[in-house]
């Protein structure tokens, strides 16, 4: 099982590396702004072409691409019911809090269950290697902290069963 | 070999020297230019020049007549004079409706061209009857923003890289105040705004970095594809599919060799035989010192030690082991043999062509 996951994270790090290459870039359409243009998608030459990585079905990554931004959409593997229902309070936690994580984007793009939008002005102010690196490290821990958040479900539900069932 | 000079944090996406390479002028990414003067031991603030009103996109100095031209995303460019040891702006109207994204002086500093985001460049030239400088529009074909320009050596082509995934060669022929050309490789009819030649890029990758060889002949382009393309007049582009990361400047040092510096943090050295039919790898410029190996025992002591401090298990080291810590922006000619490149991490380095020669093994200046 965990043997395709090195060369899924790897293939996502490769393509992640080769997309986060950003410039600075003014808007074609408005004068004197600046606008992320993989999210306003006026112009078509600015944008590359999507690229999906997908270990199975529901385990998958978009990367779209354009000269100044790249967004990143993660779907995070959901086998049970449990466990989409902590995905998704887990992912709308964070979102909401998407101004002080500040690549994080508001609403995931649909079909996936978490978005990054990465500008050419992260990639100024931080390494981006080490941003490639930050966004791969997420997607390992997800899937480790809905597993233990699913065990600490299962585990309190099977007390609090037994301290109900001790009074019969 | 090469002189590290850091300006701060900021990026430097555009720089310019002076004549005698004593003043520098750069924007840190802001509405200013600031010309810092060298002095013993650093640079020193000499100037800063403050009337764009948004971000400073290009800036060229031109060395006979000491006249520097700015132009920024507030559609403005500015050229300014050495009045009185103040620096004295004058304002052209270029008539761009969006940014205006570089900018570069002619050969012979009688005009500039200027390329924008409103598909369009504007070639300027001082009108001396009403004492202003007036622009004239290439617009046919370009389709999209002007990403580089540069001029030919006999000051009446210009090549232009462009996002949609060209580089046009153009006549920029100002019949006020040029003569009238001779017939170059690239074409005789030149009258202005007439397109010589296009290239289109294999890989249709946007072109971020075009440059005339020093005769003129030759024409290296780098685009997004991370392809290297070269050509010459009248024949077919050469290409060159390269493993690194996209390149966003490049500079011609020979008429076989240019060098091409981007998002991989790292000048390298390309060469293209005489026959200007291929275009071959030489070696990376920017080769980390061999003493690395004695660090080998240090890192495992180093890797228990991140394990401690940070709860991190180490994942090798990934700072980057080149000069620039972030992406090159923009290479330019420094002297005979020597070159400057600009970062995003603040920093301005002069490579040193002859010493690097000598200290690698595989580079060869052909």
């Amino acid at each position: 099982m965990s043997s395709t996951l090195k060369p899924y994270l790897n293939a996502v790090r490769t393509t992640l590396d080769a997309a986060m290459c950003l410039g600075n870039f003014n808007s074609q359409v408005v004068e004197r702004h600046i606008k992320p243009e993989v999210e306003v998608k006026t112009s078509k030459e600015l944008l590359l072409t999507p690229a999906v990585i997908a270990r199975n079905e529901k385990e998958k990554v978009l990367i779209e691409a354009s000269y100044n931004s790249i967004r990143v959409s993660i779907a995070v593997k959901q086998a049970d019911e449990i466990e989409e229902i902590l995905c998704q309070k887990f992912m709308r936690f964070m979102m909401m809090r998407a101004e002080n994580f500040v690549i994080l984007r508001r609403k995931p793009m649909k079909g996936y269950d978490i978005s990054f939008l990465i500008t050419n002005f992260h990639t100024e102010q931080m390494l981006k290697n080490k941003l490639v690196d930050f966004v791969i490290h997420f997607m390992e821990e997800i899937d480790k902290e809905i597993s233990e958040m699913k065990l600490s479900v299962n585990a309190r539900a099977r007390i609090v069963a037994e301290e109900f069932l001790k009074r019969f | 070999m090469a002189e590290l000079h850091n300006f701060g944090v900021k990026p430097i996406p555009c720089h310019a020297w002076n004549q005698d390479r004593t003043q520098l002028a750069l924007s840190p990414n802001n509405n200013d230019v600031n010309i810092y003067q060298k002095q013993a031991t650093g640079w020193k603030l000499m100037h800063t020049l403050s009337e764009h009103t948004l971000q400073i996109t290009g800036i060229d100095w031109a060395p006979k007549t000491n006249r520097i031209v700015t132009c920024g995303a507030d559609r403005n460019a500015y050229v300014w004079q050495l009045n009185d040891g103040e620096w004295q702006q004058e304002l052209v109207i270029l008539r761009i409706n969006r940014a205006a994204t570089c900018v570069k002086w002619s050969p012979e500093e009688d005009k500039f061209a200027v390329g924008s985001s409103s598909r369009m460049i504007s070639v300027c030239y001082f009108e001396s009857e009403n004492n202003w400088w007036v622009s004239k529009h290439i617009k046919k074909p370009l389709r999209s923003t002007v990403l580089s320009i540069d001029w030919h050596p006999n000051n009446i082509l210009l090549v232009a890289g462009c996002c949609d995934y060209k580089a046009y060669i153009f006549s920029a022929y100002i019949k006020e105040i040029n003569n009238k050309p001779g017939p170059t490789v690239w074409g005789k009819k030149m009258t202005f705004g007439y397109l010589m030649q296009e290239f289109s890029m294999p890989c249709y990758g946007w072109v971020h970095g075009v440059s005339f060889s020093k005769s003129g002949d030759r024409l290296a382009m780098v685009s997004h594809g991370s392809e290297v393309c070269v050509a010459t007049g009248g024949s077919e582009l050469v290409t060159l599919r390269t493993p690194h990361l996209p390149f966003l400047d490049c500079l011609w040092l020979t008429e076989n060799s240019f060098v091409a510096a981007g998002h991989d943090c790292n000048p390298m050295l390309y060469t293209v035989d005489d026959a200007c039919s291929s275009v071959t790898f030489c070696c990376k410029l920017d080769q980390a010192s061999k003493g690395a190996g004695s660090g080998r025992a240090v890192s495992a002591m180093n890797m228990f030690k991140m394990m401690d401090k940070k709860g991190s298990v180490a994942t090798g080291d990934n700072e980057p082991q080149t000069k620039h810590k972030n992406a090159i922006l923009q290479v330019l000619k420094y002297s005979d043999d020597k070159f400057s490149t600009s970062g995003s991490d603040g920093n301005v380095i002069v490579w040193n062509v002859k010493s690097l020669e000598s200290s690698i093994e595989e580079m060869k200046i052909v």
